[in-house]
């Protein structure tokens, strides 16, 4: 059998795409749960770390059960490489380590995960790497944020939690005038609303964590080279020996090479295997998931006791046109609302019976959480602002059961109210 | 056409113009989508593969990035 190009549909490629039979013709991917591997000969292994041979050498640089995963997300995403990391913050932190340098200065939009909101900030601050964090439904305050030091653009595809959409086409277009890449973090999104790099990514990030697992059982991260950006520029001079040696692989090699190598997050074959696994059913899930979460949205809306509700998907939000553009009618299985305070908040997440209660997105399972207290909770008031995050706030990660059951869920605990 | 093939020295059998595409599937090179190629010490575009002739003596090198360690 050949091999499947891009003439295929998106769903069909989640589950056929960038795949090799396993031993015995198996459909899985083995799982090898090995750390090194051996060769003959000290001369094999020599041409192995020159880069003459390809070969599988320690599993902190790659792994065939990595490999696979990264194949087939490399198609699913129209790359050209893809690089497994142990979770999503590891993605971010190694696809921008490799980029910026003490000096250089990161544009990024102001409406993030908190995790990479940190990074930025606080972990990369203090290695002498500057943020600046603009909205990104702004253009004109992007465009005046880069200066010329700015080294990276980055964006979620739909931010978490703010729920807010950016052009990325628009934002892309910036980073071109420029000369910088653009990186997109498109966890919410998942390929299933866009290919990142049709939009004008260069760069793909995912927490595989979420939709792609798809059953909240393993933390996993992904950086897609979409191929699409010219290192070799003079903003870029620590790219020269790999842009010299790989050419439009520079990015993908400086990555495993050097600093993927050295910050050492590298997934766990398990969790490879299980990420992938979930992969193949991303499609049938993000259907359900979509629909699911534009039925809770409507059905929040025309509640008395919901202040608002802010879903893409709805016709007045502010994000409608955009996202309906870009997303071709799909707008993902996230969504905030709003009560009085923290403690009408609070008494509902108290009384829901079938969603639960925690930190994470992208479940089978519907769930919830009070932002403010939780996972933000460390931030001043106004970066909480900055991020859309409110006392009155709820985020809610629409699950795939019935969409009956949720809605019933939901209406009995706004009754408590 | 006799060539040198990452240090070694590899005979292909070859009637006409071979181009440095073609030579990727006579040596079945592995993950050609990933491999680099250097041409008498040249390292060429992914694009001009097809249009880059190989001859009779030519040293030719296969390089991949995500092996081992060194650069
Ligand atoms: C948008 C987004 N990016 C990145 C992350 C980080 O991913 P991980 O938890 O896999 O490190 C998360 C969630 O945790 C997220 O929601």
């Amino acid at each position: 059998m050949g091999n499947l190009g891009q003439s295929l549909k998106l769903d069909t490629l989640l589950v056929h795409g960038g795949s090799a039979p396993g031993p015995s013709g198996a459909t899985k991917p083995p799982i090898v749960q090995a750390s090194a591997f051996a060769y003959d000969t000290a001369e094999e292994l020599e041409d192995i770390f020159r880069g003459r041979a390809v070969g599988q050498v320690y599993t902190r640089i790659g792994n065939p059960t990595l490999e696979s995963l990264e194949k087939r997300l490399t198609v699913v995403e129209d790359g050209i490489s893809t690089i497994l990391t142990a979770s999503g913050m590891a993605a971010i932190t190694t696809a921008v380590m490799a980029i910026v340098r003490a000096g250089d200065e990161i544009l990024s939009s102001s409406s993030l995960f908190g995790g990479t909101y940190s990074l930025f900030k606080d972990t990369l601050g203090n290695f002498g790497v500057k943020t600046r964090f603009v909205d990104p439904t702004d253009l004109d305050a992007l465009a005046a944020g880069i200066s010329a030091a700015t080294r990276l653009i980055f964006v979620e595809s739909i931010g978490n939690p703010k729920m807010d959409v950016p052009d990325l086409a628009a934002i892309a277009a910036i980073a071109k005038q420029h000369g910088i890449p653009l990186l997109v973090d498109a966890t919410v999104s998942t390929p299933y609303l866009a290919r990142a790099k049709y939009l004008g990514a260069d760069v793909v990030i995912h927490s595989t964590s979420k939709y792609i697992n798809g059953t909240a059982n393993s933390i996993g991260g992904a950086i897609v080279d979409c191929g699409t950006f010219n290192w070799q520029s003079e903003k870029f001079p620590h790219f020269e020996p790999y842009f010299k040696k790989y050419r439009n692989f520079a990015f993908s090699a400086r990555v495993r090479k050097l600093i993927h190598k050295d910050l050492g997050a590298c997934a766990a074959p398990f969790n490879a295997f299980l990420n992938g696994e979930g992969l193949e059913t991303l499609a049938l899930r993000m259907e359900r998931h979509c629909a699911n979460a534009l039925k809770l949205a409507t059905f929040l809306k025309g509640h008395e006791k919901v202040g608002w509700v802010n879903y893409p998907g709805l016709p007045d939000s502010p994000y409608f046109a955009v996202a309906n553009r870009q997303f071709n009618g799909r707008f993902g299985g996230l969504l905030t609302f709003g009560l009085k305070d923290r403690a009408s908040a609070f008494r509902v997440i108290n009384a829901l019976k079938l969603a639960k209660n925690l930190a994470n997105i992208g479940d089978t399972k519907t769930l919830v959480i009070h932002p403010a207290s939780t996972i933000c909770a460390d931030y001043t008031a106004e970066v909480k602002a900055l991020m859309g995050v409110s006392e009155e706030l709820v985020r809610v990660s629409t699950g795939i059961e019935d969409a009956e059951d949720i809605i019933a869920d939901f209406a009995a605990a706004l009754d408590q109210l | 056409m006799n060539l040198t093939v990452n240090g070694k020295s590899a005979t292909i059998e070859a009637q006409g113009n071979v181009s440095v595409l073609q030579l990727l599937d006579l040596l079945n090179v592995s993950q050609k989508e990933y491999v680099t190629v250097e041409l008498n010490g040249d390292i060429l575009d992914r694009e001009s593969f097809a249009a880059s002739p190989v001859q009779d003596g030519d040293t030719v090198e296969f390089l991949y990035f995500m092996g081992g360690g060194a650069l």
